[in-house]
Parts: C-alpha cells; sequence; structure tokens
C-alpha cells in the first residue's frame, strides 16, 4: 500500500515537473545508507518551489538548475529529508538515511485510504506484521498485546482458540457488542462469537471469529481508535476498527518471484502453579471422610491411626484404606503420600505454525498465494485447535484507466475445548485432596467405563474421565474476499477522479459439539449439537476526487455507497439421556429436541467527506455519513454521523522549521459522532427455557411427549427505541526531538455515550424480566501515549524503544430510572454488573459486613461457633474490574543482523472475582489453609466498635478454622475478590539474519523466543489472565477457569 | 460500447436498486421475526403456565428452602447448608429470586389467558379455560402471598408502563384469591363451545370436573389458612371439603415422566446433592415406630446404616449423610393432595368436636394416603398402636403431625404454611429441632432480588432483610 501511494506521489510531483530556462544540468545518485542501493522515486526538488524531479529505478536523476536555484531538497518517505547547497557542483550524489520515525509515514485509514500521518487530525496506530509475528503467535490477539496504546486486550485462557475481549478506549455498551470493526483488504468481516457464553458459568469457552485470521499472512494493522478516525464506516464503526492488510505482494522489492516461508514451534507450559498444602488428606474436622470434596481431615501422616479407615488397628500398619481402590478392584490398602495432582495433569503444550507466500510484482501489479498452519496441542489433554489458512491476491492494471484486484482467504479453524466454572473440568484438577492419587486411581470402575471413580461426588466429572469421554468441540469453515475494479481518467494534470467498486463477502459455518456422555455426573449424558451460518455482502462504491489548487491549497473530497447485508441460520439440536457408552451420538439420546432461528440484517450508509490542506501545515476533514438500518424501529431507522478533524503541523510554521532540538510537532483536534443500533423485534412467544438456577441439565424440555407450549418472551421491546450515541472529542499531539531520534504522540479522548440499548431488568412483578430500552451514560476518559526513542545507533548498533501508556476512565453515569445496576454475568452471587457512579464492569455480591468506618464486624457470641467471625454483610459492589493503567514496553536491539527484542505488559490496579483461589481455601487445599491448627484473631471490630481480641482455634477449639472457611469466608463473596495487577514479559525475541552472501543469496532469519512470563502478579496462585466470558464480562470473573500458558519457542524465517 | 458508457449506463439503475434496498418498508420486511410468533392460543400458554406452577413454584426452590425450615431435609452443602446454619441465604434477596421471577412470569401469562377468553378477547366464550385461569391465578397468588407477605398484585403485570408497582395488603390479596375461585368455579360451569384443553392439560387432561373439585379444595385449603384471622370456619373447610376430591385419583398432582419432564427434588439432588437426611423428622417417625421410618431415609451409597444429619448443626459434607428415599425422576409434586384434603377435614372436625369418628375417619383415609403415596399400605398395628393412641390423647396435634410427616418431602412449602399457622394459634404442634430457631426461625421468604433492585416499594419492604426473622405475615399474626 505505502508503495502505491509513493508512486501517485511520485506520479503527481512528476505532473507539475517544469523546467524553463536553459542552464547547466545537475546529476547524481540517491543511495541508501542501509544497503547501498539505489533509491528509485526520490523526490529531487528546489526548495521553496514546486519545481524538480525524481530518481529512476537505479536511484539516479538528472535536473536542470536555474542559476537562481539555491538548495536542493532530497525527500522519500521513510528517509530523513535532506537540503543540499547547489553551490558549483554539478553532481551531487546523496546518502539517505532512514528515519526512524518515519515522518512521512503513510497510513491507511478509513476505507482503505492511505493518507500521509501528518496529515490526519486523529489518532491512528499502526503494528507491522514483523512486529506481530516476532515471536510465533497463532492469535492475531495475543500478537497485539503490549503494542497499542488505548487497547485493552483481553485473553480469557492459554488454552488453543482461547476467546479475547479487545477494547478500543473503554466500554461504550453495557451488555452489547464493544469489540471493534475488523476490515481485512477492505472488506468488513465478523470478529465476534455468534455464541455469548452468557452468564459464562457452565459449558465451554466460544472462540470469538477473530481466531480465523492467520497472524502470518499480515502486512500490517492499521488501528483507527477514535470515532473521528472511524466515522466513515458509520454505525459498524463506533467500537472503533482494526484494518488489516494481507500480503500481497505489493511490497517486493524486485520483480521476481519471491517465495517466503516461516515455521515457529514452541512449547507450552502453565504459566503458574498454585501453591498447595501437604500436610494434611481429605476429610472434614479432623476426620477422614473418603468422599468428601474438603481437605479438612487428619495429617495425612496419622492416616493409619483413623479409627475407621486406618490400617494399624486392621492389620495394615502404615497403611490406609482407600474405598475408590476397591471400587476399581486395587489393593484398597496404600501407604499415605502426597501426590501433586495439579503438576501430573498438565502435559507440556506444543504449537507449530508454517506459512508458505509466494508473491510477484512488477509494473503491471501484483499477485500473492499463500498458505499456512497452525497445530497446536493443549497443556490440558483434549485440548487443541487445528488451523489451516489458504489465501490468493492480486491487483493488474488493465489499461492507463482501468484496474482490477481481488482479495479471499480461506480458512478452516477446528477447536478442542474443555469446560470451565459450574461444569469445570478441572475441579479436580485444581483442588484434589493431596493425599489423593488423582492421576493413579483408576477413573471407572473395571466393569463399565461409565461408572467414575472419584474423590468426591460426581458434581463434577474425574477430569480424567472428563477429558477422555467428553467433547467440546468447534470447526469452521470459512471464506472471505472481495473483488475490486477502479477507473482512473485523465481529467487534469492537477486533478485526479478515482471510481473504485468493490464487491465482498464473508460466508462461514461454525459446527460446535458439546458432548458429556454416558455416565458424565453419574447420569446418562447429553449432548448439544449447534451451529450457524453466517452470509454477509458487502457492496462498496466510491468516488475520490483530489484537486492541487495551487501551491498552497490542496483538495479533496469522497462520495460513496456501501450496502451490507447478513444472513443466518442458527441450528440447535439436544438430546438428552444416552441408552449407552461409547457412541456419542444424537441417535442413541432418549430425548431430543430441535430448534432453528434465522436472522437477517442490512446497513445501507451514504458518505462523504471533504479535505483541504494548506501548505503541508494545516489539515481539515469533514465526514458525514447517513445509515439505515434494518434491525431498528420503522421510525427509527435512519440516522446521520458527522465527525470533523483537524491537524496542524506547527514546525511548518516559517521561522520554526529546522530547528534543532524539535524537530517536528503538530496538534490535532477532532470531534464525531457515532451511533450503534440494537437488536429490536415485536415482543413475542417463545419455548419456555429451564435452564439456571439450581440446574444442571435441562429439567424440563419442550415438547414434553409431543405437547408444546409458549409463553410471552420475558424480555420486551418498547418500541421507541432509538439508537445509542457517542461523541467524541479528540485532542492530541505530536512532538519528535533530535532528527527524529525521540517522539511522543499523545492523546486525550472524551466519549460520551448517550441513550444506551441495553436489557433494562425491570422488576419482576411487572410480568417481564426486562425491556429493550434506551437508558443511561458511559463517559470515558482516555490518555494514550506512545513515546519511541533510539537512544543508541552506532556503528550498526541500534537500539529502539517504545512505549504504550494507556489509562482509561470508564465511568458508568447512569442506567435506567430505578436501576442500580445490571447483570452482565456471573453467578445469582456474585455477579458482573454495571454499577451507576463505578468503572465498568464490577464485581457484585455479598460483601463483609462492616461499620461506618469500613471495618469489618466480627460475632461477639461466646459460645457460639462463630464467636469473633466475621458476617456477610448486603450485596454491594465488591470489585472494579478496571486498571487504572495499562503499559506495554518494547525494547529492541539490533546489531549487524542479530536483533533482541522483548515487550513487557504492565497492567496496574483493578479486580477480578478468582473463585479458585476462594474455593482452594473453602475445599482447605490451598498452602493458606495449611495454617490451620495455630489459634487466630479475625482482623477487624467488635460490634461495640473496640477492635476484635477473640481469640479462636487451637487445639482446644480444633473446628474453629475450617468453621471460619467453610462456613463464614466461603459465603463471603467479597473474599473472592483479589487485586489483580501484573507485570508480564509478554515476549522476548532473539533472531539472527544470516547474511544472503553466506547462503546464495536466500535471506534466512532464525529466530529463539519466549512469551507471557508472569513476572509479578497480586493475584495469588493464579495468572490474571484466565477468566470466564468471551462477551463484556470478560477479565473480571474466574472460577475453575483454563490457566493461562507461558511458552517457549523457535523460528525460521526464509525468503528467496 | 465504450466502458465509460457502461458505467453510465449501469451506474443508474444501480443506484435506484441501493436506494430501494433500504426503504422503511424494505427494511420492516427484512427485520421481521420469523423465529418466533407474536401471538398464540391460549391452549399453549397454559400448558406451561401448569408445568411452571408445579416444577418452578410448588416443587422447587420454595420447596427445597421450606423442607430445610420445616426440617424435612437438611441442608448440608451450600445455599442449603446456609439455609440450615441460617447464614445468610434465609436473608438474602438473591434467594428466591428465581421463583419470585417465575410466579409473576405465571401470574402475567395467566393474565393474558384471562383476557384472552374475557370479554374483548379473541377467545372470547371459552370459559373453561378462562375459569382454570383463574384458579391458577388464585394459587400463584396464595403461595406467593404465604411466603412473602404482601406483595405487588394490583399495580403488578404492565412491563413497560408501571415499572415499580406498589405492594398489596395480604388480606386484599386473599379477598382477591377467594374472589378468582368462585368466578373460576362459575366460569367452569358454563357452557361452552370451546374445545376442551385435553392432553395440553397436564394436570387433569381438560377434566374440567376435577378443576372444579380442585378449586373447592383451594377454597377448604385458604379458608383453614386464615383460622387466625377469621376465627376458625371449620364448617366452612368441611363444606368445601366435600365439594372436592373423593380419592387420590382426583387429586391436584403434575406427574414426571422422568425423561423430558423430570421431578425436582430428585433433579436437585442429581445436579447439587445439598440435602441430608433430618434426624429431627427420623425422631418425629421412630417416636411412632412409624414403618415409614424405613422408607423415607436410604443410605447415601446405598448401603450401611442411614447417618442423620443433626439439624441446625451438620458438617459441611457431601457424600456422607443418609438421603431421600422417596425422591425419584418421576416423584410428582402435589399442588393439592387428597390426603393434605382429608387431613384438613380431620382438622376440621376434631377443631369442632375432638376426637369424632369423622374426625378419625378422615384421618385414617388421610394417612392411607399418605402411605400410598410412598407405595405403603397403612398397616393396621400402627393405626391402632401408635396413631389412634395419640389422637385420642390431642387430636388436632396427631392430625396436624400426621400431615407434617406426610407432606415429605415435596410438600414441603404447605408443611410450612402449617407451622406458621399453628403457631399463630397457639399450636405449638411440631417440635421442630435446629437450635437457631431460637433466634432466627425464617418467617417468611424475602422479597427477589430483580425487585429489590429495581422497585423502591420493594427495596423498601426489604429494608436489609432481616424482617424474615421477626415479621411474621398477616394470616400467621403480623402486619404485612
Amino acid at each position: 500500500m505505502r508503495k502505491i501511494t509513493i508512486m501517485l506521489v511520485f506520479l503527481l510531483i512528476a505532473g507539475v515537473n517544469f523546467a524553463f530556462a536553459q542552464s547547466r544540468t545537475i546529476t547524481g545518485k540517491v543511495t541508501s545508507a542501509q544497503d547501498g542501493m539505489g533509491i528509485p522515486g526520490v523526490t529531487v526538488m528546489v526548495k521553496g518551489t514546486t519545481i524538480g524531479t525524481t530518481t529512476d529505478i537505479d536511484g539516479n536523476y538528472s535536473f536542470a538548475v536555474q542559476p537562481n536555484y539555491q538548495t536542493l531538497v532530497f525527500r522519500y518517505v521513510g528517509m530523513i529529508s535532506q537540503e543540499i547547497t547547489i553551490g558549483e557542483q554539478n553532481t551531487i550524489n546523496v546518502v539517505m538515511e532512514p528515519d526512524v520515525l518515519q515522518m512521512e509515514e503513510v497510513v491507511v485509514t478509513a476505507l482503505g485510504i492511505p493518507k500521509e500521518r501528518k496529515a490526519l487530525g486523529y489518532s491512528v496506530q499502526d503494528v507491522s506484521g514483523e512486529e506481530l509475528t516476532r515471536s510465533g503467535t497463532s492469535n492475531l490477539a495475543a500478537a497485539m498485546q503490549g503494542k497499542l496504546s488505548g487497547v485493552e486486550i483481553k485473553p480469557s485462557s492459554g488454552m488453543p482458540g482461547a476467546s479475547s475481549q479487545i477494547i478500543i478506549r473503554g466500554a461504550r455498551s453495557f451488555s452489547g457488542d464493544n469489540t471493534p470493526l475488523y476490515v481485512v483488504d477492505g472488506m468488513p468481516i465478523s470478529s465476534t462469537a455468534d455464541y455469548s457464553t452468557g452468564n459464562s458459568v457452565t459449558g465451554a469457552d466460544i472462540a470469538n471469529r477473530a481466531i480465523d485470521i492467520d497472524p502470518n499472512d499480515i502486512e500490517s494493522i492499521n488501528v483507527l481508535k477514535g470515532q473521528a478516525a472511524a466515522a466513515l464506516y458509520g454505525i459498524k464503526a463506533s467500537n472503533g476498527v482494526i484494518i488489516i492488510t494481507t500480503k500481497s505482494g505489493k511490497g517486493n522489492k524486485t520483480s521476481k518471484p519471491a517465495i517466503s516461508f516461516s515455521n515457529f514451534t514452541s512449547f507450552d507450559k502453565v504459566s503458574r502453579k498454585p501453591d498447595y498444602q501437604t500436610k494434611y488428606a481429605q476429610g472434614s474436622y479432623g476426620m477422614n471422610v473418603p468422599n468428601t470434596s474438603f481437605s479438612w481431615g487428619p495429617e495425612i501422616s496419622n492416616l493409619p491411626d483413623d479409627p475407621t479407615y486406618g490400617g494399624n488397628s486392621q492389620g495394615h500398619p502404615g497403611m490406609y484404606y482407600v474405598p475408590q481402590l476397591e471400587a476399581a478392584g486395587l489393593d484398597p490398602w496404600v501407604t499415605p503420600q502426597v501426590y501433586d495432582n495439579f503438576g501430573d495433569f498438565f502435559d507440556v503444550g506444543f504449537t507449530t505454525t508454517t506459512s508458505l507466500n509466494i508473491s510477484q510484482a512488477n509494473d503491471k501489479g501484483n499477485i500473492a498465494f499463500g498458505i499456512g498452519n497452525t497445530t497446536q496441542d493443549g497443556i490440558a489433554p483434549s485440548t487443541g485447535m487445528d488451523r489451516w489458512n489458504a489465501k490468493a491476491a492480486g491487483e493488474t492494471k488493465l489499461n492507463d484507466k482501468w484496474s482490477l484486484g481481488f482479495s479471499s482467504n480461506y480458512s478452516r479453524t477446528s477447536i478442542d475445548k474443555l469446560p470451565a466454572a459450574n461444569d469445570a473440568a478441572l475441579n479436580g484438577v485444581y483442588a484434589a485432596p493431596p493425599n489423593y492419587d488423582l492421576a493413579g486411581i483408576p477413573t471407572n470402575t473395571p466393569s463399565d467405563p461409565y461408572s467414575q471413580i472419584y474423590f468426591r461426588s460426581l458434581t463434577f466429572d474425574n477430569p480424567y474421565w472428563g477429558a477422555s469421554h467428553n467433547t467440546f468441540n468447534e470447526v469452521t469453515d470459512r471464506f472471505f474476499g472481495n473483488g475490486f475494479v477502479e477507473f482512473n481518467p485523465y481529467i487534469a494534470e492537477n486533478m485526479s477522479l478515482k471510481t473504485r467498486y468493490q464487491l465482498g463477502t464473508d460466508i462461514y459455518t461454525t459446527h460446535y459439539q458439546d458432548i458429556f456422555e454416558f455416565g458424565s455426573r453419574g447420569r446418562t449424558g447429553e449432548m448439544n449439537n449447534y451451529g450457524v451460518t453466517s452470509q454477509t455482502m458487502n457492496s462498496l462504491l466510491t468516488a475520490t476526487f483530489d484537486w492541487t489548487i495551487n501551491s498552497d491549497f490542496n483538495f479533496s473530497a469522497l462520495i460513496g455507497n456501501e450496502f451490507n447485508h447478513r444472513n443466518r441460520k442458527f441450528y440447535d439440536e439436544y438430546g438428552t439421556g444416552f441408552n449407552f457408552g461409547g457412541w456419542a451420538h444424537m441417535g442413541n439420546t432418549k430425548i431430543q429436541q430441535a430448534d432453528e432461528s434465522q436472522y437477517q440484517d442490512r446497513t445501507v450508509g451514504f458518505f462523504g467527506n471533504l479535505s483541504l490542506d494548506f501548505r503541508s501545515m494545516l489539515f481539515l476533514s469533514v465526514t458525514g455519513r447517513q445509515d439505515y438500518v434494518s434491525i431498528m424501529p420503522r421510525d427509527n431507522n435512519s440516522f446521520f454521523y458527522p465527525s470533523v478533524s483537524l491537524g496542524f503541523v506547527i514546525t511548518e510554521l516559517e521561522g520554526l522549521r529546522d530547528m534543532p532540538v524539535l524537530s517536528y510537532a503538530k496538534v490535532r483536534a477532532s470531534y464525531a459522532e457515532v451511533g450503534q443500533a440494537a437488536e429490536y423485534y415485536q415482543n413475542y412467544f417463545a419455548s419456555p427455557d429451564y435452564g439456571g438456577g439450581f440446574w444442571g441439565a435441562t429439567p424440563i424440555q419442550y415438547p414434553v411427549a409431543g405437547i408444546s407450549s409458549y409463553l410471552s418472551n420475558n424480555v420486551q421491546f418498547d418500541p421507541n427505541l432509538k439508537p445509542q450515541n457517542t461523541k467524541t472529542y479528540e485532542l492530541g499531539a505530536e512532538l519528535k526531538f533530535f532528527s527524529n531520534r525521540l517522539g511522543v504522540d499523545y492523546s486525550y479522548s472524551n466519549q460520551l455515550v448517550t441513550d444506551q440499548i441495553f436489557q433494562v431488568p425491570i422488576a419482576a412483578s411487572t410480568g417481564a424480566a426486562a425491556l429493550v430500552m434506551n437508558g443511561g451514560e458511559i463517559k470515558t476518559n482516555v490518555h494514550e501515549v506512545v513515546l519511541y526513542a533510539t537512544p543508541v545507533i552506532h556503528r550498526g548498533f541500534e537500539w529502539n524503544m517504545t512505549v504504550n501508556f494507556s489509562k482509561t476512565d470508564n465511568m458508568v453515569n447512569e442506567l435506567a430510572p430505578g436501576v442500580e445496576s445490571i447483570f452482565l454475568g456471573g453467578f445469582v452471587t456474585p455477579q458482573v454488573r454495571a454499577g451507576i457512579g463505578s468503572t465498568f464492569p464490577v464485581i457484585y455480591g455479598s460483601s463483609f459486613l462492616r461499620d461506618d468506618n469500613g471495618n469489618i464486624i466480627v460475632v461477639d457470641n461466646p459460645g457460639a461457633w462463630n464467636h469473633g467471625m466475621p458476617e456477610t454483610g448486603p450485596p454491594a459492589v465488591i470489585g472494579e474490574v478496571s486498571p487504572d493503567f495499562l503499559l506495554g514496553f518494547t525494547n529492541r536491539f539490533d546489531y549487524k543482523g542479530i536483533s533482541l527484542s522483548a515487550t513487557l505488559d504492565w497492567k496496574s490496579g483493578g479486580q477480578m472475582y478468582s473463585g479458585t483461589n476462594g474455593l482452594l481455601d473453602l475445599y482447605g487445599v490451598s498452602k493458606l489453609s495449611e495454617d490451620r491448627e495455630e489459634t487466630f484473631v479475625f482482623e477487624g471490630v467488635k460490634p461495640d466498635g473496640t477492635p476484635n481480641d477473640i481469640v479462636r482455634g487451637g487445639p482446644n477449639d480444633p473446628d474453629a478454622y475450617q468453621d471460619l472457611i467453610t462456613n463464614v469466608l466461603t459465603n463471603i463473596d467479597e473474599y473472592y475478590i483479589y487485586d489483580n495487577s501484573f507485570v508480564k514479559l509478554r515476549e522476548i525475541t532473539l533472531s539472527y539474519d544470516i547474511p544472503k552472501k553466506l547462503l546464495n543469496n536466500v535471506d534466512l532469519t532464525v529466530s529463539v523466543f519466549a512469551r507471557n512470563l508472569l513476572l509479578w502478579t497480586e493475584l495469588p496462585n493464579f495468572d490474571p489472565e484466565s477468566t470466564q466470558g468471551n462477551n463484556n464480562m470478560g477479565g473480571s470473573f474466574e472460577r475453575f477457569s483454563m490457566p493461562q500458558t507461558s511458552s517457549y519457542g523457535f523460528g525460521i524465517n526464509l525468503n528467496f | 460500447m465504450k466502458m465509460n458508457t457502461i458505467i453510465k449506463y449501469l451506474a443508474v439503475p444501480v443506484l435506484l436498486l441501493i436506494m430501494a434496498g433500504c426503504s422503511k418498508d424494505k427494511l420492516e420486511e427484512i427485520n421481521v421475526n420469523k423465529n418466533n410468533p407474536l401471538d398464540v392460543p391460549s391452549r399453549l400458554l397454559i400448558t406451561d403456565v401448569i408445568t411452571k406452577t408445579a416444577f418452578s413454584i410448588t416443587g422447587s426452590d420454595f420447596a427445597f428452602y421450606a423442607s430445610v425450615y420445616t426440617e424435612h431435609n437438611v441442608g448440608i452443602y451450600n445455599q442449603m447448608y446456609n439455609a440450615e446454619i441460617r447464614s445468610a441465604e434465609p436473608a438474602l434477596a438473591t434467594t428466591y429470586n428465581n421463583t419470585w421471577g417465575s410466579v409473576y412470569e405465571t401470574l402475567y401469562n395467566l393474565k393474558i389467558i384471562i383476557n384472552k377468553t374475557s370479554e374483548g378477547g379473541d377467545e372470547v366464550g371459552n370459559y373453561h379455560t378462562l375459569g382454570i385461569a383463574q384458579v391458577l391465578t388464585a394459587y400463584n397468588l396464595a403461595i406467593l402471598t404465604d411466603l412473602m407477605g404482601d406483595v405487588p398484585y394490583t399495580e403488578a403485570l404492565q412491563p413497560g408502563v408501571i415499572f415499580q408497582p406498589t405492594l398489596d395488603k395480604q388480606e386484599a390479596l386473599y379477598t382477591e384469591i377467594f374472589r378468582l375461585l368462585d368466578e373460576g368455579i362459575a366460569n367452569m360451569g358454563k357452557e361452552t363451545t370451546a374445545a376442551g384443553l385435553g392432553t395440553q392439560d397436564f394436570l387433569y387432561g381438560g377434566n374440567i370436573g376435577k378443576w372444579t373439585q380442585f378449586a373447592y379444595g383451594l377454597k377448604a385449603r385458604y379458608t383453614a389458612r386464615l383460622a387466625f384471622r377469621n376465627g376458625g370456619k371449620w364448617d366452612d373447610v368441611i363444606a368445601f371439603a366435600n365439594q372436592s376430591f373423593t380419592s387420590a385419583a382426583d387429586e391436584a398432582k403434575f406427574v414426571y415422566n422422568g425423561s423430558s419432564t423430570n421431578s425436582p427434588f430428585y433433579t436437585f439432588f442429581i445436579d447439587r446433592d445439598y440435602f441430608g437426611a433430618s434426624t429431627s423428622l427420623h425422631n418425629k417417625l421412630t417416636q411412632r415406630n412409624d414403618p415409614r421410618d424405613g422408607v423415607f431415609f436410604v443410605p447415601y451409597s446405598g448401603s450401611g446404616d442411614v447417618v442423620f444429619a443433626p439439624n441446625g448443626t451438620p458438617s459441611q459434607v457431601q457424600g456422607y449423610y443418609g438421603i431421600s428415599g422417596i425422591m425419584s425422576p418421576t416423584a410428582p409434586t402435589y399442588l393439592l393432595s387428597y390426603h393434605e384434603l382429608e387431613f384438613l377435614k380431620a382438622e376440621a372436625y376434631a377443631r369442632n368436636n375432638g376426637a369424632s369418628a369423622d374426625a378419625e375417619a378422615a384421618l385414617e383415609k388421610g394417612l392411607t394416603a399418605a402411605f400410598a403415596k410412598v407405595g405403603m399400605e397403612l398397616d393396621s398395628t400402627y393405626w391402632v398402636d401408635e396413631v389412634l393412641p395419640l389422637f385420642n390423647a390431642d387430636p388436632v396435634k396427631e392430625i396436624m403431625v400426621q400431615k407434617y410427616i406426610s407432606f415429605f418431602e415435596s410438600e414441603a412449602v404447605e408443611a410450612y404454611n402449617d407451622i406458621r399457622r399453628l403457631r399463630a394459634l397457639g399450636n405449638d404442634f411440631i417440635t421442630l429441632e435446629n437450635p437457631n430457631n431460637a433466634t432466627q426461625f425464617p418467617q417468611r421468604f424475602t422479597y427477589g432480588a430483580d425487585d429489590v433492585t429495581t422497585n423502591l416499594n420493594i427495596a423498601d419492604a426489604y429494608g436489609n432483610g432481616s424482617y424474615v426473622y421477626t415479621e411474621k405475615v398477616w394470616w400467621a399474626g403480623g402486619t404485612r
């Protein structure tokens, strides 16, 4: 893309190249300081005029100069401009230094329009393909972590294909979509999951569709963060836009076919292992109870003394009886031992990513073909991902007016998962009693593979049994791409008119399978086959007019139309009660339920953009877009969104140019309004649903013996619904110092989202649970700083660093009348909610009973079991999720082909519900629970306000500590809230670019890397980047969630 | 043709097409909901109204918690354990929230049925469905107010119109309950040309006579319920009961098929496993040498001795204590059982005339039905040696204790209502052993969190939730 723009600029300048007077001719060659090669297309101009030329393909130029010409200016994108006094010289050779800050950088803006970065009145940030993939990440979201400011990326876990939430400049919608629009080679594509994980307390994670994109095929990513930047995309882009340009051969340096091959292989392990107590056995109140989930039993070493199960009194000295071994038909008498049940379960994961890209470019156009594969075996058994990507793209000039192009992408993604929370596969892995040999004791009885043996009741499956019998899988086949035609006739020397029509499609089918095999939870199992077929058609017509009015003014105008139509069909087959085990098929279930649903939606937009530039100094741009959408009520389905932005390059002012310290300074300001629609329907009736609450499987399923029934849907719709509105203003400044060795880009943005559309929970006594209506307001202030520096360039050694800092204050100002908070996910208690006067989102649940000063009040009731212990207080906001700030810090050192780069990610502030941490205490397996025989005084005050001095526990009060944990603290959700600031070494890569001459002109780079090394966190025992939910509750709520991983690997990259 | 010309000829129709593609009519047509009906006939609504009433409202959370408070079961894990030790759950607004929502959802759909089948509705003249809907409205309203006292009703059930309904007094609600039952009985007595509910009626298969018996049975139950307030209209109770069920074949019993419908207590055990066998209930049975003791409880693992959980002080351990022996996937939910009706009658006779032959006969019928409920026959040794002496000593007390035992475990809500009614009448006949009852016997259930968080009227009434331990409902002697 950049090359094309350069060519355009080059042509434009060539068009105004005219020489008058006869005089002498100056010749010369422009070469690059990097490789000594000639640079084609360098602009050579007489300072203060529009007179000049450009270098040819070898970097040579020749130029007739008038006697009054004094200085020549050499400019080239990506190089530091140079000014040379002509004097008496006839030959002027120039060696251009790369501009580390790429001052003239061209960026891709809305609708793929390339613009000079300095012309923008809003913030845009880009990441190159090389930066994305240098540590071999197969997941695009993970690859972007730490490399962008104003963007929060929250992975749900380290499992293959795990979902992640990307939110740019804070959330705009409580319950709707907050994720950005993805545009690949001009085609807007689906990036969200078709199925939300909803309350996110059952089942497995569901991948979002951004997983289909292969980071290795990405040339560059441009992130349009603000509404002004994205305004031309209209209603779809209120959450920002991620513009992805794939490798198409455009950037090729030669006209020979270029082949690149890369492979990254990495080994994954659990990023963090909890600390366990190793002293006490399964049981309760010091008693060995061989089927309880608790490990509050006797000391492990004392198990042989147990009156019931101990062997000392039963002829098996030093041993104890394990009924599960008896059930397995094995010798039930064992010697007490401590097992590493956590470590035993997880294996070393393995990821290999291979990609091949063949491309060619010439003066007529370019063509590229690529194929890639990612194979991942997760650290947990039965988890993995297999992804194939294939692409073809090309562009060709038919003649001097017409050109054609296309981009097509195919992917197949298959993901094997494990469920979490209430269906957790890992409950036993995290919380098995230390004396129970989870890996060693068989998972089933000898006579029946579907009769589980487990240390506790089958509320959860034995993790080994579950991993080998239950199935959680999703498979997606997807094609997306577009073709376009461009018409670019000659109008005048200083004008151009380009008309472009693009027709694209995004089609995919995903099949999901959730199978609890016969015998799961001691029952007959159930299965759910479901899926979606989605087809999107996108038509985009644009006409762009550019006019260089005179040497001071440039004008451009754009008008266009976008037509987007999507059809989706969902299916759902649910079967319960297998007849027998081993054939997990719908045909083997006793009761089947089937359903389907069909949706279509359409958005039609008409838009325009006017830009005026003055002396490369002032840049004004105005956009407007009128959108018509099908998913809103008839009388409220069209709306207009405007934006205006201004950029002012201060250093272009006379007198401020060429200053020794400050080499570049720009300020910018913009304002925009963009809306967001929601799905509106007439009130309807629906088949009753009996899920949720205490129920695991669905206890009542319609049709019941062939009889159906319907109820009024308990979510109703306000017929006066209107789109929600986001008003944003953004101010920014860009400063560069010391010949661009140091730069800073700062943005402040203020967003006010009003008329939020959400399911407003209404009093159940009204007869409905929620009403989809407008209400609520979120205000967001964001400070973003990108700081970059090149502290050292010396004899081939170069040190570059970049800091991405974001501080997002996302405040819920109001909800609907009478509504203090709304539910986003979680349990009956605790929940993730949006609450008035709090940042978004918050964790809501039962709190400690506290006095007015915030001290925890303990019970003062001598003799009572809970004497001296805290009490449950009212439900309240018990945790704020959003961080104080995020900081990504990248350093890169280059020396003669050796490159070392490292990215640190720091999240400061924020809290989460760490269910597993609390439950490890409850179960009595955490290290914290080991200290159970000492006396304790719970920190707090007595009801009379005096500090608590009630001593509990110790040898004479042996039950008190277990009472405190299992009967008091476990019921206080606040106990499970933890701060989760962290610092991670997101990635570190050492690579060596082997000199070409050693390898017969083959460009080979080898690298070793590591990812996601957790350096420090406030959260005990677990990696904070392991949570439930692929929706707005992501990052806040954890309960037996799948773990996060650290990876170590190596890669090769071959180009020839 | 030159390409420029082609463009000109193509551009105009394409633009027109796009304009047509975003007209209001077209966009509305695209947004038509293909997946759900905008209206359904009342017979398709009433099926799940009945199912929800039985499974979700009478049979599930209300009954689970009531079975803890009445000591039919001992909560030994998680929420039920908390309820057992009176920590948090009994006073939290979230505890009964799901069922609170189910009751109002059911009442709202009943309102739709009543509107459809009344004057101005599209099924006007469908008197039987109207009558059934009125009876079910009365039944649900009674469950709600029995457990929660004053609740929204007159201003309720208008989503998007009234956002914060005010509360109606329980006394007024009971007036409404009797009105609905009377009107329902009247409507069910009318001639109608509308087709019967048939198989859509999971309770009675469209048998309007049995629905009418059910309505009379409810009148008997609610007349007795108000004994503290109405001075004990026991003759009315007998009269209403006489117009009700004549055998267990008539009773209002929701039957689960064990595959597409499953009984709440069994499902709760499978999904949660939060109950242990109650020492207090066991004691009542052993005191009487009641043969049901061997049927009501079984050891957790299927063999060995039943470990009984101490009421109020169990260990929070699963898989240890004994469990209910009568739960099964098909164990029915009783909206109103025949044995309850006979016990109501027996109580009324005994309150009028002490240990009369009528009272004894009703008690024997009730007890016979109660034994049949758990697959047993009432043996004469038990009847003659154990029950009759106790009956003769204190007839009302033995009737009430037998009624209490017979309610195990799915009729726990009614057992909970009886305990509170008896205490109001000064008849503390059912001995509860949970030591926490000294200060923390839940006198009622909390309002649902969905209203506490959105409806200031309910938020005020709920306060911090501690009222559940202090304030009785109106018919039990309280004020609200």
